[in-house]
C-alpha cells in the first residue's frame, strides 16, 4: 500500500475544528516557549552540577548553583505544561505521524513518564539538600537527573523524527514480514539535530544570567562582588554557546537528504543567522545591552528554529504528497471562542497577575506591599474567575435542558 | 483502506492496565491538588479574618508538600495518561482531539496559570501583604477547580453523549455538556476534599503545635466529610445517566468485583475522618499515611477501573469501539462507521498495517495470522495468556482447545454484537479460522511459551510446520 495514501486516510474521520493554519501558528508558537524553557533548563541544571563541585575554588560557586538549582526546578514544571500545547496542536493536523510514532516506540512513549517523574525527584533531591556546606556525593542525584532529562529530550527528538519517515514504518513493524507489537525501539534518531537542540542550552543558561543580573541589580542584600561574577560567565557562555551551537547547525543541514533540497532554503540559514547575530551581540554589547534584551535575541533565534522544523517536516511529507492544507474542516466556533477568551481573561489576567506579583516580590527585600495596580488585577483575577465558571455553568445548563427536550 | 494504526501490544495486563495505573497516580496528585487548593483559601480566609498567621505556616508546609506530590507527579502523569491513551488507542485519543481540542487548550490556559500559581503561592507566604496572598489563594482554588471542570466533561463525552444531538449536530457544545456531566463532575468535585483532607492530615500529623494542629484538622475534617458525603450522592444520580451496556457491565461484572471494597472504603474513610476530628491529637503519621494510600490505592483503582470497563465496548462516545474501529456513523461529522465494510471486506485487505505476506491466510501463516489479528481486534481489552488478569480470552474460554467451537462464538454473539459489553466483530470466514485457530492452539498449550513474546510469530510459523 502507498503510504502517502494510508496518511491520508488515517486522518482523524472527524475533520478538524478550525482552518489547519491556526493550528499550525499555535503549535509553532507554543513550542517557541517549551524549546525555551527545555534549553534554559537543561542549561541551568548543568551549570548547577558544575557550580555545585567548583564550591571550593571561589566564594560566588556555591549561590550560583543553589539558584541554578531553583531555576532548573521551576524550569521542568514550566517545560511540562509549555510542552502540552503543541503537544495539542501536533495532534490535530500532524495526527497520523504523531500516533504512527508513538505507537511504534510505544515502550519508549511509557518511559518517557516514568523517567521524567524519577528525574524531576531526583532533582527535588538534590534542591532540598543543595544548601551551604552540601556533601559532594549528592551532585550524584544531580547528574542522573540530568543524564534522564537529556534521555527525554532524546525520545522526544525520536517521535518527531519518525513521524517524518513514513516510507520506513512498515520496516520498523514488521520488520522482514513478521510482526513486532512491542515498541521496544527508538527506530530513528538525527543526532545532528538532537545535538544542536541541547547545545542551544549553552547560550540559553548564558542570556538567563544577563537577564538575572539585570533583574537582581536593585537588592542590596546580595553579597558585592556575585553580580560582578555573573555577568561575565553569562557573556561567556553566551558567546561561546552560540557559536557552538551554530557548527552544530550547520552539521544538521548537511546532514538532511540532498533530494530535499532543504540546505538551499532560506529559512534554515535564517537560523544559522540569527546565531551569528546572537554572537555578535553577546560579545561585543553585552555589557551596554539590557539584559532582556538579549534575551529577546534569544527567542528570536527559537522562534525562527520553530518555523524551521516546520518547514522542514512539510517537505518531508510533501514527498509523499501529504499536506494539511487540504484537511476535512468542521468548524466548531463556541468552543473556538471558549479557548481564546480563556486565553485572553485567564491567562492574562490571573497569569498575567502571578507574573507581576512574582516579579515585584523578587526585586525587593522583606515584605512586599501591592500597590493600587497589582491591588486591582488581584481582585479583577478573583472576579474574572468567578465570572467564567458563572457563565460555564449558566451556559451549560442551558444546553444540557435544551437537549433534554429535544431528543 | 481504513486508518488504523499499528498495535502495541503489552502481554498479560495489556495496554490497558498500564492506563490505568498512571491513571490511578494521576486522579490521586490532581484531585488532591485541586481539593487542596480550596482547603488552603478556606484556611487562609480564616488566618487572616482571625489573625492567626500560624495558619499560613501549615499552608506552605502543605503546598511544599503539594509541589513535589501533586505537582511533579500530577503535571507528569496528565501527559502521561494521554501517552498511554496514544499508545494503547490512537484513534480513540484521536476522536477525542478533534472534537474537543479547543477545550483542551482551555485546560491548558488554566494548567499553565495553575502551575505559575502554586509556586506563587507557597514561595510568596509572608512575602506580600496578607490581603493581597488571600486573593492569590482564592484565584488559584477557583483556576485549579476551572481544570476539572473542563476536564470532566471530556472524560464523560468518552462515556456516551446520552442522546442523539451530538450525533447529529457534530457541534462541541452537545459533546461536552452531555448527559453525564454534572453527576460525574460532582462525584469529581465530592472527592477532592476527601483526597485533599486525607493528604492534608499527613502533613497536619507532623505539626508540633498542639492547639494549630486542632485548630487545622477541624476545619480540614467536616470539609472531608461534606465532600465524601456528596460525592457518594452524586455517584448515585450517576449510575441513572449510564448507558444499557454499562449498566450491563456494572450487574455482570463489576458490583461482584468491586462492590465490597468499595463499600469498606467507604465506611473506613469516614470513621478515620471523624475519628480524627474528634479526637485531633491521635493522629500520628504512622496512621496518615497509611490510611492514605488504602485510600488511595483501594478507593480509586475500582473507580479508574470500572469508568473504563462500563465504557466497554467503546472508548469514546459511543462511537470509536476499543479496538480501534469506528462503530456507527455520525453524520454531524460525515464520519462512516466501518463495521459492515470489515464484514465485508475483512481485516486483512483493509489494516493498512499487515505485512503483505500475511493478507492472504494459508497453511503456513495461518496461526501467525490469527495472532495478528486477535491483537488488532480483541487485545485493546484482552490479554492473551492464559492466567493473564485482563480478561484473558484463554480463561474466558475456559481454555478451550476446541476449535470449532470457539469459531462457532466468533460466529455467533461477536458477529452479531450480542454482548453488550464487546463490539460487533463480523469477520470473513478465512479471518475467523486463524484467530480461531490461534486461540485453540494457546489453549492446547502448543503455542503457551511463546504468545506473548515478540518471536513468537516466526515461531507460531515453526511449530505450525512442525506439527504437520
Ligand atoms: C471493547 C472491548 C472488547 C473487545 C475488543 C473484545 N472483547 Fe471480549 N469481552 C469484553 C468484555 C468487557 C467482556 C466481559 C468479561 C469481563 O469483563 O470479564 C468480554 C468477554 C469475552 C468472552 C467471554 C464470554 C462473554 O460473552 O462474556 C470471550 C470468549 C471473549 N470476550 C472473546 C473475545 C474475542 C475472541 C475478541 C476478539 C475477536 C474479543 N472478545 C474482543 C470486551 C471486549
Ligand atoms: C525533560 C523533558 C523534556 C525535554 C528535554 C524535551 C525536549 C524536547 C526536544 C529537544 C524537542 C525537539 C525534538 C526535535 O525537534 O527533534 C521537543 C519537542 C517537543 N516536546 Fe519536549 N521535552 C521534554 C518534555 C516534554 C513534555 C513533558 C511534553 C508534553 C507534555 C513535551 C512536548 C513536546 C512536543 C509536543 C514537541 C514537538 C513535537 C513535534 O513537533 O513533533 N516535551 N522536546
Amino acid at each position: 500500500m502507498d503510504i502517502g495514501t494510508v496518511m491520508n486516510v488515517m486522518r482523524d474521520p472527524a475533520g478538524i475544528p478550525a482552518h489547519p493554519e491556526l493550528f499550525r501558528i499555535l503549535m509553532i508558537v507554543t513550542w517557541v516557549f517549551h524549546i525555551a524553557f527545555v534549553t534554559l533548563t537543561l542549561g541551568a541544571a548543568s551549570l548547577a552540577i558544575y557550580a555545585f563541585w567548583r564550591r571550593d575554588t571561589g566564594p560566588y560557586w556555591t549561590r550560583l548553583s543553589i539558584a541554578m538549582t531553583k531555576v532548573a526546578k521551576v524550569g521542568v514544571s514550566l517545560l511540562i505544561v509549555l510542552g502540552v500545547a503543541p503537544l495539542l496542536f501536533t495532534q490535530v493536523i500532524y495526527d497520523p505521524q504523531w500516533y504512527a510514532s508513538n505507537v511504534l516506540s510505544a515502550g519508549w512513549a511509557i518511559g518517557f513518564i516514568f523517567t521524567l517523574i524519577i528525574a524531576y525527584c531526583l532533582w527535588f533531591a538534590f534542591y532540598f539538600s543543595n544548601k551551604e556546606g552540601a556533601k559532594r556525593h549528592i551532585g550524584i542525584f544531580a547528574v542522573i537527573a540530568l543524564l534522564l532529562f537529556l534521555l527525554d529530550g532524546l525520545i522526544m527528538h525520536a517521535l518527531s523524527y519518525q513521524a517524518l519517515l513514513p516510507g520506513q514504518w512498515m520496516d520498523w513493524y514488521a520488520p522482514d514480514g513478521v510482526v513486532d507489537t512491542r515498541g521496544a525501539y527508538l527506530h530513528a534518531i538525527q543526532w545532528p539535530r538532537y545535538f544542536f537542540i541541547i547545545s542551544l542550552s549553552v547560550p540559553a543558561i548564558g542570556l538567563y544570567l544577563l537577564a538575572y543580573d539585570d533583574y537582581l541589580k536593585s537588592r542590596p542584600d546580595l553579597p558585592e562582588g556575585y553580580l560582578g561574577f555573573v555577568r561575565p560567565l553569562g557573556r561567556k557562555l553566551g558567546a561561546s554557546g552560540s557559536l557552538f551551537a551554530l557548527i552544530l547547525f550547520v552539521w544538521w543541514q548537511f546532514d538532511n537528504p540532498s533530494d530535499s533540497n532543504l540546505i538551499v532554503q532560506p529559512g534554515g540559514w535564517a537560523v544559522g543567522a540569527a546565531l551569528l547575530v546572537l554572537w555578535f551581540e553577546v560579545t561585543f554589547f553585552a555589557d551596554k545591552l539590557h539584559g532582556y534584551l538579549l534575551l529577546c535575541g534569544g527567542l528570536v533565534v527559537l522562534l525562527l528554529l520553530a518555523i524551521w522544523r516546520e518547514v522542514v517536516r512539510a517537505t518531508y511529507l510533501s514527498a509523499y504528497g501529504y499536506s494539511i492544507v487540504d484537511q476535512k474542516i468542521n468548524a466548531d466556533w463556541p468552543s473556538l471562542a471558549l479557548f481564546f477568551l480563556t486565553l485572553a481573561g485567564v491567562g492574562g489576567l490571573v497569569g498575567g497577575f502571578y507574573l507581576s506579583l512574582l516579579y515585584r516580590a523578587g526585586r525587593v527585600q522583606g515584605v512586599y506591599q501591592a500597590d493600587r495596580s497589582i491591588a486591582a488585577m488581584g481582585t479583577g483575577a478573583v472576579a474574572v474567575l468567578a465570572v467564567w465558571i458563572a457563565v460555564f455553568f449558566l451556559y451549560g445548563i442551558a444546553i444540557f435542558i435544551e437537549n433534554t427536550f429535544a431528543y | 483502506m481504513l486508518g488504523m494504526y499499528p498495535t502495541f501490544y503489552v502481554p498479560y495486563i495489556g495496554s490497558a492496565w498500564v492506563m490505568g495505573i498512571i491513571g490511578v497516580i494521576h486522579v490521586v496528585a490532581s484531585h488532591t491538588s485541586v481539593g487542596a487548593a480550596f482547603l488552603f483559601a478556606v484556611l487562609e480566609t480564616k488566618a487572616y479574618r482571625d489573625d492567626q498567621p500560624e495558619i499560613m505556616g501549615f499552608i506552605k508546609r502543605y503546598g511544599v508538600f503539594l509541589l513535589v506530590f501533586s505537582y511533579i507527579i500530577g503535571s507528569i502523569t496528565g501527559p502521561g495518561i494521554w501517552y498511554a491513551i496514544t499508545v494503547a488507542s490512537p484513534r480513540g485519543v484521536s476522536g477525542l482531539i478533534h472534537n474537543f481540542v479547543w477545550v483542551w487548550a482551555a485546560e491548558w490556559v488554566y494548567f499553565t496559570v495553575e502551575v505559575i500559581g502554586v509556586y506563587a503561592l507557597v514561595y510568596l507566604i509572608g512575602k506580600v501583604d496578607r490581603l493581597t496572598h488571600l486573593k492569590l489563594t482564592w484565584s488559584f482554588a477557583l483556576a485549579s477547580w476551572a481544570t476539572m471542570l473542563l476536564i470532566v466533561g471530556i472524560l464523560s463525552f468518552m462515556m456516551w453523549p446520552g442522546n442523539e444531538g451530538w450525533y447529529l449536530t457534530g457541534s462541541t457544545n452537545d459533546a461536552f455538556y452531555n448527559i453525564n456531566f454534572f453527576a460525574h463532575l460532582g462525584v469529581r468535585t465530592g472527592s477532592m476534599f476527601v483526597m485533599a483532607a486525607v493528604v492534608g492530615f499527613m502533613v497536619a500529623a507532623g505539626i508540633k503545635d498542639e492547639d494549630l494542629k486542632r485548630g487545622v484538622i477541624r476545619v480540614i475534617a467536616p470539609i472531608g466529610l461534606l465532600g465524601g458525603l456528596f460525592s457518594v450522592m452524586m455517584f448515585l444520580y450517576y449510575l441513572q445517566t449510564l448507558p444499557t451496556n454499562a449498566k450491563v457491565m456494572l450487574q455482570a461484572y463489576l458490583i461482584p468485583a468491586y462492590a465490597n471494597t468499595m463499600i469498606g472504603i467507604f465506611v473506613a474513610t469516614t470513621a478515620y475522618l471523624v475519628f480524627v476530628w474528634w479526637k485531633p491529637h491521635r493522629l500520628k503519621l504512622y496512621i496518615a499515611v497509611p490510611m492514605f494510600l488504602a485510600i488511595a490505592v483501594l478507593g480509586v483503582w475500582p473507580e479508574e477501573r470500572m469508568r473504563e470497563s462500563m465504557r466497554k465496548p467503546y472508548v469514546a462516545g459511543q462511537y470509536i469501539y476499543s479496538n480501534q474501529v469506528i462503530a456507527r456513523d455520525v453524520p454531524g461529522k460525515s464520519i462512516r462507521g466501518e463495521v459492515d465494510l470489515i464484514a465485508e471486506k475483512g481485516l486483512l485487505k483493509l489494516h493498512p498495517f499487515i505485512p503483505d505476506r500475511l493478507r492472504e491466510v494459508t497453511d503456513d501463516n495461518r496461526l501467525e495470522v490469527g495472532e495478528l489479528l486477535a491483537k488488532i481486534a480483541c487485545a485493546n481489552c484482552h490479554a492473551l495468556e492464559p492466567g493473564a488478569p485482563l480478561r484473558s480470552i484463554p480463561d474466558k474460554l475456559y481454555g478451550s482447545p476446541d476449535k470449532d467451537m470457539i469459531a462457532a462464538f466468533l460466529r455467533g454473539p461477536l458477529k452479531h454484537g450480542a454482548a453488550p459489553y464487546m463490539p460487533r466483530i463480523d469477520l470473513p470466514d478465512q479471518e475467523v479460522d486463524a484467530i480461531a485457530a490461534y486461540l485453540a492452539s494457546v489453549n492446547a498449550g502448543t503455542l503457551e511459551k511463546s504468545a506473548a513474546s515478540h518471536t513468537s510469530a516466526p515461531i507460531t510459523a515453526l511449530i505450525e510446520r512442525e506439527g504437520k
